[in-house]
């Protein structure tokens, strides 16, 4: 590193707001602040009772002369940390516990008792499933499942559970089949490599298989990365020092896999003895000494330039070392098992930049760096690049052990504040997007956990962990949108419908639409931060859906035996888990009246009318905002 | 004979400005999708500071980047590819070598393998049509009424020869799915005329969907708000516009009244809570659309001569009769982009004439031609021609051979084929561009799918080359790098 570049990185590290401008005509080059080695920054000094985190958050707060949020109530932090580690609302119990007792050893009990409960993988995993664009079906024309695609997001749940170092999940990913000891799962784990859209009956075969290898090159870019690598197909990347000979000596991992065009069934894989395992969608080399790889000129399969031999990004310089040539014994080139090697190696400065920042950005609601899948000059610069990098370092030096990693962030006060301040009406002018975390970011609950709730409130959640995907119930109306209707779609027996939605089938064509309402993304390309919208077809879906008023109805069979003032008081603590105030209980005892006369006048029985309007009061209990939010 | 394209626009990788606007905006659309709706209503006034609705509704109407007289497309998509030399593309040649093999310097991918026949005239008269003399088939004879309203581009191409891709193409630009869609690229750049309603809107044949899906009305890689909204052209047009029988109207107004009185205090205890207080609107909203959308497929508004010149009420016209009607309603709403599907599911069901040209085209022809052509009349009467473009094509065409010796069937064909366009900002009576002497190949003008969506983006007022959309590093847009807009057709 030369000495200016060294004073550079000094001074954003001592955290001077933005990075500067290390860059030389509107665009990054190897001087970057998200290209430097991480080097662990001290805390800016503070009592050693502080923890790290919040005196890199309360520096940067103190010299904007704010102050964080008071600590959370008990109730809502028991909350917050069930939404983020396992996507399940608490136990009656456990709020009752806390609510008698929430000192510090009992939440940090808690939250240990969280990270190993076997949910935590179900919750975790979809995060990961997003950014690598997985999905079941391969879409285009017959939108055909991939068989036993499932069990890869499976293995992704249990590497979770199992806190698998990230080195080992990276490698195990792109190389399962080419580590020393392969196995069953670690070939599964390839699966990554395959989950993407994939056009049996492309126009031009030849050109398609290049379309392949952008995706793969898109997907390892971003999601280990976070560079926008595939940019440098037809030309030198224009913001990023990645010349176009880079994206093909990048993309040449993957040249002597299942790429050139073979019998439909394959899918674009290997066959069973290729792959040496039955029943296992994965991927490997097919050739030891493939053919060579040729750089295309302005990216058109047309024009072949000059060959490329497989190799890494020269972003990293010390780590561009030209690939060398696979082990006598290896059947494969080891090439994708090398490219693992570059980004598991502790002096690249991307990959546990990138994944910390992915951490934070699921627990605190927001990334340190706002852009997840582009760290490069394109980004957002980090609002706090010093903490980036010490939770960088520290995540490496730990293990790379991602459970470790959470545990740091939910027991920092940064992550234990209020959803509101006391200054908002100030603060919310001076930040209105909340990047200096002066309050936790309120969030509104992402499709897969509404949907559990609501499957939680009314007792019916099945929680049977992993095997195949279930179908589940859809309106006649949306099969109408499908091209081949009596085939298209077979709900599942009624129990495995109620499984947590992580195990809901992702058909490509066919989204279901209580998911894609509240912004579960269309899986085609890796999405690192989903959108949230606000949109009445929100409301209409909570308001007039088939599922939630069969949670509703469900709801309020399980109160129907209880004296009528009891039943007000268990609705509202099985739906928002917490008893309504006096007036809050005023309401809802009117409302029931006011229904059930409704309901008797229009022609119902007595007790259909007390059951209809209990429901209807359940119903609306899954609409407020206080079960669509997270404070 | 052939006219190059200019030279590819330069690469949209290059700008840099806008980046603090696009994180703005991106922040915006995360929890404010809403709020200049509510800062119209003073609701804010109410919650201090939050007022600032930084980027608001997605779908907040936007003016133009220039003033143009269309402001609503209608997308006739006939779904499965029809024939350029039996319908908008007459070629005399191919009576002349009828039974001779298509010229080996004609290079084309034999798509699916099929057999590959003969050049065969086309099985349906041609005659002129209107002032103009426009020569079209007698598959479409009401249509023909009109040639003076529309432009034939019969110089189209595109870049796959298969039904998933070229649709997917057709509608996003790229073969490839996950991009936006025509109708998407539209809503985000014009917004909303209407608060109630879907700005985008597609309406599927009751035989099916397309093939590949959804990722025809996709919004890619922008907020799910601006995918197409699948509309059905009875009853509840919309998903979830209703609930169970018994939450009647008053009924559901009770449970509304103290969701919201629950949701006040929910809020008054969180300041500053914006993204609650857009929840809190979005149930009013959803409300009123419960309402109005079911209202916007009512025809029994409609006079009995109107339903009976689409062809409502008699087969075989009914259901695509339905489709144009409710198109002209929705226009009349403020909706921006309504794609209206003829053909659905696979082969036949679709215009994929492989068996038989007559038959297949007799077929969706005889469904589709009243009810286009009505309204067509229907939207010049009524004043909103002129504000209205209405675009017709499919993916591709058909080759000019045969599927096999003395076959009926045709292939598919990207390489040739036609569309039209009528309506706001078009010229009328006149056929841009031309094949070859067979109606094979596009040889003058030629016109890519990606000039059809620029001109479609500039008859709406669109420049296709600003309307971008800040994603992963770079400025995407619509056309990529291409796309030119093809003057020869405007008014």
């Amino acid at each position: 590193m030369n000495p200016l570049t060294r004073l550079c990185l000094i001074l954003f590290v001592l955290g001077t707001g933005s990075p500067p401008a290390m860059s030389a005509e509107g665009r990054a080059d190897l001087n970057w602040w998200a290209f430097q080695i991480v080097e662990r920054p001290a805390p800016p000094a503070s009592s050693p009772a502080v923890h790290p985190i919040d005196a890199f958050v309360r520096d940067r707060l103190s010299r904007e002369g704010m102050e964080p949020a008071p600590p959370a109530d008990p109730e809502t932090l028991v909350k917050r940390l069930h939404y983020d580690l396992t996507g399940l609302s608490p136990s009656e119990e456990t709020m009752a516990e806390f609510a008698r007792q929430a000192d510090n050893a009992s939440m940090e009990k808690l939250v240990d008792h969280l990270l190993e409960s076997h949910h935590f993988g179900e919750r975790w995993a979809r995060h990961w499933l997003d950014v690598v664009r997985f999905a079941e079906t391969n879409g285009y024309e017959r939108d055909a499942v991939k068989p036993n695609i499932w069990k890869y997001r499976d293995w992704v749940i249990r590497a979770f559970n199992e806190d698998m170092p990230y080195d080992q999940f990276v490698r195990q990913q792109l190389a399962g089949d080419e580590i020393s000891h392969p196995t069953e799962q670690s070939v599964i784990a390839t699966g990554m490599l395959r989950a993407a859209t994939w056009n049996d009956e492309p126009n031009d075969p030849q050109d398609y298989k290049y379309e392949r290898l952008e995706d793969l090159v898109d997907v390892v870019g971003t999601a280990f990365l976070g560079l926008t690598v595939k940019c440098a197909r037809c030309h030198d990347h224009k913001f990023d020092p990645i010349p176009q000979r880079d994206y093909y000596r990048f993309a040449a991992a993957f040249w002597p896999g299942p790429i050139e065009p073979r019998a439909r069934e394959l899918m674009g894989g290997p066959t069973a003895e290729e792959l040496g395992y039955k029943d296992v969608f994965g991927w490997t080399d097919l050739h030891r000494s493939p053919s060579d790889f040729h750089l295309l000129i302005k990216g058109d399969p047309g024009r072949p330039g000059a060959s490329v031999a497989p190799g890494h990004l020269s972003l990293v310089p010390w780590l561009d070392t030209p690939l060398h040539a696979p082990a006598p014994e290896s059947k494969t080139t080891q090439r994708r098992l090398q490219m693992a090697a570059f980004l598991v190696d502790r002096s690249n400065p991307l990959t546990a930049r990138v994944l910390v920042n992915r951490l934070w950005q699921h627990l605190l609601g927001r990334g340190l760096v706002g852009t997840p899948n582009n760290f490069g000059f394109k980004s957002e610069p980090p609002s706090h690049p010093a903490l980036l990098d010490w939770l960088a370092a520290d995540f490496m030096e730990g293990g790379w052990k991602i459970k470790r990693m959470i545990r740091q962030i939910v027991l920092s006060e940064t992550y234990r504040q209020a959803s509101i301040h006391p200054h908002e009406s100030t603060y919310g002018v001076k930040d209105s997007g909340n990047r200096l975390y002066w309050k936790m970011n309120r969030r509104r609950k992402d499709a897969e956990v509404l949907r559990d709730h609501m499957l939680q409130a009314s007792a019916e959640l099945n929680l049977k962990s992993g095997g195949p995907s279930f179908y589940p119930e859809l309106a006649p109306e949306v099969l109408e949108g499908f091209s081949r209707k009596s085939s298209a779609w077979a709900p599942s027996p009624e129990s495995e419908r109620r499984r947590r939605s992580i195990y809901m089938m992702t058909k490509r064509h066919l989204l279901v639409p209580l998911m894609t309402a509240f912004d579960f993304p269309n899986s085609e390309k890796p999405c690192g931060k989903r959108d949230v919208t606000i949109v009445a077809p929100q409301a209409l879906a909570l308001l007039n859906n088939h599922f939630v008023h069969q949670r509703s109805e469900a709801l309020a069979r399980t109160l129907r035996a209880l004296a009528p003032d009891a039943t007000i008081a268990e609705a509202w603590q099985k739906a928002l888990g917490r008893p309504p105030s006096l007036s809050e209980h005023a309401s809802c005892h009117a409302h029931l009246a006011e229904q059930e006369q409704h309901f008797r006048q229009q022609g119902s029985e007595y007790q259909e009318a007390r059951f209809l309007s209990l429901a209807s009061l359940c119903h609306l209990l899954l609409n407020t905002n206080e079960f669509a939010y997270v404070d | 004979m052939s006219t190059k394209h200019p030279p590819p626009r330069s690469f949209p990788c290059g700008h840099t400005s806008r980046r603090e606007f696009v994180w703005e905006l991106g922040h915006g659309f995360t929890g404010l999708a809403l709020t200049s709706l509510l800062a119209g209503s003073g609701f804010f006034a109410r919650h201090g500071h939050a007022a600032t609705p930084a980027s608001a509704n997605p779908l907040l109407s936007r003016p133009p980047h220039f003033t143009t007289r269309a402001k609503s497309c209608i997308f006739l998509m006939m779904n499965g590819a029809p024939s350029q030399v039996d319908t908008f593309d007459y070629k005399p040649e191919l009576k002349k070598h009828a039974g001779k093999a298509l010229p080996a310097d004609k290079k084309y991918i034999n798509s699916g393998g099929r057999r590959v026949g003969y050049l065969t005239p086309n099985f349906r008269e041609f005659r002129p049509g209107g002032q103009s003399g426009l020569l079209i088939s007698d598959y479409f004879p009401q249509v023909r009424q009109h040639a003076d309203k529309l432009a034939v581009i019969r110089s189209c191409h595109a870049d796959s020869h298969a039904h998933g891709s070229a649709l997917v193409q057709m509608n996003t630009g790229m073969p490839l799915i996950g991009r936006p869609s025509l109708g998407a690229w539209v809503t985000y750049g014009l917004g909303s005329a209407n608060d109630s309603l879907p700005a985008h809107v597609v309406m599927l044949d009751k035989r099916g969907g397309p093939i590949s899906g959804q990722p025809n009305w996709s919004s890619g890689f922008m907020p799910a708000t601006f995918q197409g909204t699948l509309f059905r052209p009875s009853g509840d047009p919309i998903l979830d516009l209703r609930g169970p029988r018994h939450l009647d109207r008053k009924a559901q107004r009770n449970q509304l009244d103290l969701l919201q009185q629950l949701n006040q205090a929910h809020l008054d205890a969180r300041p500053g809570g914006a993204e609650l207080a857009s929840r809190i609107q979005s149930y009013e909203l959803a409300y009123r659309m419960q309402a109005e959308a079911p209202e916007a497929v009512e025809l029994s508004q409609e006079s009995q001569t109107t339903r009976e010149a689409y062809g409502i009420g008699k087969e075989p016209t009914d259901e695509y009769g339905r489709n144009c009607l409710i198109a002209r309603r929705l226009v009349e709403r403020g909706v921006r982009f309504i794609q209206l599907y003829s053909g659905g599911g696979h082969l036949e069901e679709t215009w994929d004439a492989h068996e038989s040209i007559e038959k297949n085209h007799g077929r969706h022809g005889a469904e589709v031609d009243q009810p286009i052509a009505a309204l067509l009349t229907d939207l010049e009467q009524r004043g909103l021609l002129d504000e209205t473009l209405v675009v017709w094509g499919g993916e591709f065409g058909r080759m000019p051979f045969s599927e096999g010796k003395n076959a009926p069937g045709r292939n598919h064909n990207p390489y040739g084929f036609s569309m039209w366009m009528a309506g706001g900002g078009i010229q009328g009576g006149i056929a841009y561009g031309e094949t070859d002497e067979f109606g094979f190949a596009a040889v003058r003008n030629r016109v890519h799918v990606h000039d059809i969506h620029a001109t479609i983006l500039h008859l709406l007022g669109i420049d296709h080359e600003l309307l971008t959309y800040f994603h992963q590093g770079r400025k995407e847009s619509l056309t990529d790098v291409h796309g030119r807009v093809i003057t020869g057709i405007l008014a």
